[in-house]
């Protein structure tokens, strides 16, 4: 365990310590704070309960008809856990299982292995419960091992109404590549270097091609461990108090990239590596507070906090190709390294306070108010990494040395000292005047303010900018280092300055429901919500929104929910640039000429105007013969006033299910899902550097627009039957999923291409984008013994995928001077075999 | 690891022992009527055992009895008259931490209620079973109006997580608690659901939310890893899409703290929300984007030179013209550090 891990784990302890020592109480993670609240795997995702099988006997021997919930889906029958043991003051329930996972095929698949890391492997579960009746004192233990990166243990104890303790670990996988070639050896660590003799900035494509093809495919994966105690306890009829401590550190490799400026217009030059990017970090998370509950008042106040750490400040990388200038003739110092800035170690406070009360006209009030701060204060590293110098030699101001920029010294200031810092104030009142109406209004002010401002200057040198991407970018081009001076470099556009991102939001709700006799109630609800940022293209946006709800029960047999939501955004006058300040040409003595920022037609759909219109169905359908039928439709239209940018979004989708319970020794569901996508995108190339930002102008002529249609379509099914024969539990169990992607496009003239030339080839679309994957479980439980049952299940899965992103790189991962590691989503087939003994104690 | 949860464990199991010797506040009496006089039955545990003189727990000991409108003039029955003819309900509810709480606080005063701290006064229910509404039912048919079961569930569990519940959409919808919970056995290993998970529980209903996570990439919610309620409060909250915190984005940092910074360098969008390039529950995209890269980029991006080019298959590294911008990771994989950069030679998230 590293140094930083040693003070991590004893930080917390102490943390843990200290609210024993100073806090009466603590709320265990709930469905109003935290995460963690789910424990389980891919093997039994409900964590324990769905291999129990049904009570034999049912939920009751007064009335043969199962019951319903009050919407009408049927309650699943009561799980059949063992009888309690009594010995002694305890008494205890409970089982371990014992077994073993056998998988064959195409086991080492990302899509297979991806949140699981299923492979060849050893299985343990327990799940136990002790409980002393005399005082309500319990104990509760669940664990689940499936491999190293797959398994968790979680322990709940207390006593009933009294207190409650929670302590998990658990390790989850993320497996980002299950066939990676890395040409870099150190995967995981902070320097990756060359492997293969291959030489950094010394090596040719061919060279580089022949050592990735000859590696061997390997996994990257991130996994996080985490472990997490939490407290409750009732401190009397009115207060609880609650405390969660958790750390959680992650370790691994992921795809990732690393720029050495463009290769698609500059064969054999260049860089763009997909490098596997080391991940090791961990966060700290803590939230503690008091809650009240009264005959009239109700208060709540916490503290949230989370720390997140890296051991590191950045990390490098070799690279294996070397740059040439466009100007012939002239040779760049060679670049050998790229680097990455880790994420900063930051520090997060929220403190909230929220009072309610009961008022007049059986209503309720409640007053909310949160004050937060997000900050980091990292060292910064130095822009560069090199030695020697790096830039184009002989042309003035294009070269530039090494340690002018490879030190601390070239900051404007050595540390981060960044902060955002929120609040937010939220009132409502609910008032219930009569049985059958309700009134609701609520008003929001929400603020977050960005502290801090960081300028890209250059003390040693007196420049302004950045060298960018590694120094490359200015060692091919002339002028395009990304440095400004007075002097040579005074047209070099470039970035000076940070960008600050402040806002506030104001909020006004007003609605009302009615109860229409016993069988219909109505809804509706006005929203508007004003929005105020700095720095965006749209310094105020209007959200007007309705929302209309009706729920309906008027047939015995049928609950129906439907709700409608029309929103209009509008906003104050679009600019098309509002980052200038942030730029060179900012800067007194700037004399590079005027080139538009961007066109000014184009509408940034985060901001922009639009018109949404949602709507939601649902019905459920009770059925004789303990039957249930639930269809749903969702649908979500957005229609944004744009020329270029996202014109449109819309999605609709639906679902069938059907379920039957028809005893105890038999529950069978089935459901069909289909939703679609269609996305609308415009744009245009640009034909020439001017400063005309209009489109059909100079800059972005309209010959040189074009759209993208993307359309996604995606089918769901889905199969599950539990039988019970004799003493024998048969389960199975089918899913299916299928999606397919198009996307589309048209363009006015070949004007709007990279390459004129390759118009005649050009089909309108690409390869559709599959991911259709079919899997069948099925498994039968043998008792064999009072208390041991063994259970054999076979999991058949085979997925058919494809990505366009990744077409060709069956073939190869290096094209000229790119190297990808990453072999994208790949078709499997694989059978994985169980055999689970379980031990009743 | 181990270090951190011996010293964990040893630190809550110290608080424990402290917590079940610290004096209990004063507890009001519980006022019910006096009960039957009938034959006594088994109530939870099959070895029940009447011990005197101890510490009940302070939740049960104080439960009210909720007032059923349908029923005005009932009066409290005590459990031996449910049980009589519901045993087969009190075996399975001698599962949950309920009837543990309950057995101890009745045992410890029985006039404490228990079914009826939930069902309501029972007697108009034990002359006339066959009676709707007659008791406080949780069921299709069982004839108490949703808003009464939920006043009876918050006579014990008002306030903390259901603070906002009043007024909520679940609320207007007219959900009841027992659409989703079903305390009268352990159906799942968290919250008393009425499914095997919480899960399973909100796909009821939303399964055309659960269903987008069966999409090439998705959170490991089907894996059993997460449950909805990580991110949602399904009890009514003050913030949009019933999420647990004040932003989207502060709901993606609990699990994803590495993007909260501030960054040096930020992305606006990003800093906006993460839904404006994500969707949360499933994509077909790598990395629940919305659209492929390097259209996700251009719907935002046409700067001169290289981002508003029109790609086409045939930049693809099977085509004539393969194009970084494209394949692979396409823009990203320059533009590594998209969420922002902490790099002073950062700012276009190259390093």
């Amino acid at each position: 365990m590293r140094k930083r891990e040693r003070k991590t784990v004893l930080q917390l302890s102490l943390l843990a310590s200290a609210l024993w020592l100073a806090a009466p109480a603590a709320l265990a993670q709930d469905s109003g704070l935290g995460t963690d609240l789910q424990f389980g795997n891919a093997l039994d995702p409900s964590g324990g309960t769905a291999l129990l099988g049904c009570d034999p006997d049912g939920a009751t021997w007064l009335a043969a008809q199962r019951k319903r919930t009050p919407t009408g889906f049927l309650y699943p029958c009561p799980p059949a856990w063992p009888a309690f043991s009594a010995d002694g003051t305890w008494r205890h329930r409970g089982s371990l299982t014992l077994g073993y996972l056998g998988v064959w095929g195409d086991g080492n698949n990302t899509d297979w292995r991806r949140f699981s890391n299923w492979d060849d492997d050893v299985y343990v579960g327990a799940d136990l419960r002790f409980e002393k009746a005399v005082d309500g004192s319990y104990f509760d233990l669940r664990a689940s091992h499936l491999n190293e990166d797959s398994q968790y243990v979680r322990a709940v104890f207390g006593r009933a109404g009294k207190y409650r303790v929670q302590a998990f670990a658990r390790s989850q996988a993320n497996v980002t590549s299950a066939n990676a070639r890395s040409i870099w050896d150190g995967v995981g660590s902070n320097h990756l270097t060359l492997t293969g003799g291959l030489v950094p900035a010394g090596s040719t494509s061919a060279q580089v091609a022949a050592v990735s093809a000859a590696l061997p495919e390997r996994i990257l994966k991130v996994v996080r461990e985490k472990q997490g105690v939490g407290i409750s306890y009732m401190v009397n009829r009115r207060w609880t108090a609650y405390a969660n401590a958790s750390h959680e550190s992650r370790e691994g490799a992921r795809p990732f990239g690393g720029p050495f400026f463009f290769n698609y217009p500059f064969a054999n030059n260049g860089g763009i590596y997909e490098i596997p990017r080391p991940v090791e970090d961990s966060t700290v998370n803590f939230n503690g507070g008091a809650r009240f509950v009264g005959n009239a008042w109700r208060m709540d106040f916490s503290y949230s906090g989370s720390f997140f750490r890296h051991a590191n400040a950045a990390f490098d990388y070799e690279v294996p190709f070397g740059l040439s200038p466009v100007v012939p003739g002239l040779v760049s110092p060679a670049l050998t390294t790229g680097q990455f800035s880790y994420e900063p170690d930051n520090d997060y406070h929220h403190l909230r306070a929220s009072v309610s009360r009961k008022i007049a006209w059986n209503g309720d009030f409640s007053l909310t108010a949160t004050g937060g701060r997000m900050r980091q204060n990292d060292r910064i590293v130095a822009p560069m990494t090199c030695q020697g110098q790096f830039g184009i030699p002989v042309i003035p101001g294009a070269l530039h040395d090494c340690s002018n920029w490879n030190t601390t010294d070239a900051l404007s200031r050595k540390r981060a000292d960044l902060g955002i810092d929120t609040q937010m104030v939220d009132a409502r009142v609910v008032l219930q005047p009569t049985d059958t109406a309700t009134w609701r209004a609520n008003a929001k002010f929400q603020r977050e303010d960005y502290d801090g401002t960081y300028w890209m200057y250059n003390p040693l040198t007196g420049q302004w900018g950045y060298p960018a991407e590694n120094g490359s970018q200015g060692s091919v081009v002339p002028g395009e280092a990304g440095i400004w001076d007075p002097g040579f470099n005074s047209a070099a556009p470039t970035r000076i300055r940070n960008l600050p991102l402040d806002r506030e939001l104001h909020q006004l709700s007003l609605g009302g429901d009615w109860r229409l006799g016993d069988k219909n109630t109505l809804g509706a609800t006005y929203t508007f919500e004003r929005t105020e940022r700095t720095h965006r293209e749209v310094a105020t946006t209007n959200d007007n929104s309705l929302k209309i709800s009706w729920h309906n029960r008027a047939l015995d047999w049928l609950t129906l929910r439907a709700n409608y939501t029309w929103l209009r955004r509008t906003g104050s006058e679009y600019d098309y640039d509002p980052y200038e300040f942030t730029f060179s040409s900012a800067l007194p003595g700037y004399t590079g000429g005027e080139v538009a920022h961007t066109v000014s037609a184009l509408r940034k759909y985060d901001v922009g105007s639009r018109t949404q219109n949602k709507l939601d169905l649902m019905a459920t359908f009770t059925l004789p013969r303990e039957m249930t039928l639930y269809a749903s439709v969702r649908g979500d239209w957005n229609d944004y006033d744009a020329i270029l940018g996202r014109r449109g979004y819309d999605t609709i989708g639906g679902s069938l299910q059907w379920e039957w319970q028809p005893s105890a020794s038999t529950v069978a569901s089935a459901w069909y899902g289909y939703d679609r996508s269609v996305l609308d995108i415009a744009n245009v190339n640009d034909a020439a550097l001017t400063a005309d930002p209009t489109l059909g102008g100079t800059t972005y002529p309209d010959a040189n627009r074009w759209w993208i249609n993307d359309r996604q379509r995606n089918h769901y099914a889905g199969a599950n039957l539990t039988r019970r024969m004799g003493r024998v539990t048969l389960d199975a169990a089918w899913d299916w999923t299928y999606s397919r992607g198009t996307t589309g496009y048209r363009y006015n003239s070949p004007g709007a291409l990279t390459l004129p030339t390759l118009d005649p080839l050009l089909t309108g679309q690409f390869a559709p984008m599959i991911h259709r994957v079919n899997a069948l479980t099925v498994g039968v439980t043998i008792p064999l013994h009072p208390r041991v049952s063994l259970r054999i299940f076979d999991r058949y899965q085979r997925g058919r995928l494809f990505d366009w992103h990744y077409a060709g790189f069956e073939d190869g991962q290096v094209y000229d001077h790119r190297v990808y590691i990453d072999g994208g989503p790949e078709n499997y087939s694989v059978n994985m075999v169980g055999a689970l003994l379980e031990m009743r104690l | 690891m181990r270090v951190f949860i011996a010293i964990g464990l040893a630190t809550a199991g110290v608080f424990a022992i402290a917590a079940s010797l610290a004096p209990i506040a004063a507890q009001e009496g519980a006022s019910a009527a006096t009960p039957y006089q009938l034959p006594p039955t088994h109530f939870g545990s099959e070895n029940p055992q009447a011990v005197h003189g101890f510490d009940a727990a302070p939740g049960f000991a104080n439960a009210p009895v909720p007032r059923n409108p349908l029923a005005p003039d009932a009066k409290v029955v005590g459990q031996q008259t449910c049980t009589a003819c519901h045993s087969k309900e009190s075996q399975t509810f001698a599962h949950t931490t309920h009837a543990l709480g309950m057995q101890v606080a009745f045992t410890a005063n029985p006039d404490t209620a228990t079914c009826e701290a939930c069902h309501g006064p029972g007697s108009t229910h034990a002359q006339n079973p066959g009676q709707r509404g007659a008791i406080i039912a949780f069921t299709k048919d069982g004839g108490t109006p949703v808003k009464n079961q939920a006043e009876s569930c918050l006579g014990c569990h008002a306030g903390g997580p259901r603070d906002h519940w009043l007024g909520s959409i679940h609320q207007r919808n007219q959900l009841s608690c027992s659409d989703c919970h079903n305390p009268m056995a352990q159906f799942s290993g968290e919250g008393l659901q009425a499914r095997q998970s919480i899960n399973e529980t909100c796909a009821t209903c939303h399964k055309d939310i659960r269903q987008q996570f069966n999409r090439r990439s998705h959170m490991p919610l089907p894996e059993g890893q997460m449950a909805c309620v990580d991110c949602h409060n399904p009890h009514g909250t003050i913030n949009v899409a019933l999420l647990k915190t004040d932003t989207v984005n502060e709901t993606c940092y609990q699990c994803h703290a590495e993007k909260r910074g501030p960054f040096l360098f930020e992305h606006a969008p990003v800093r906006e929300n993460c839904l404006n390039c994500h969707t949360p529950h499933g994509s077909n995209q790598h990395a629940l984007l919305v659209a492929p890269v390097p259209m996700l980029c251009q719907q935002c991006h046409s700067h001169t030179r290289h981002p508003n080019d029109m790609f086409n298959e045939q930049m693809l590294g099977n085509a004539m013209a393969p194009d970084e911008r494209l394949m692979g990771r396409g823009c990203l994989t320059c533009h590594s550090q998209i969420h922002g950069s902490n790099n002073p030679a950062g700012p276009r998230f190259h390093k």
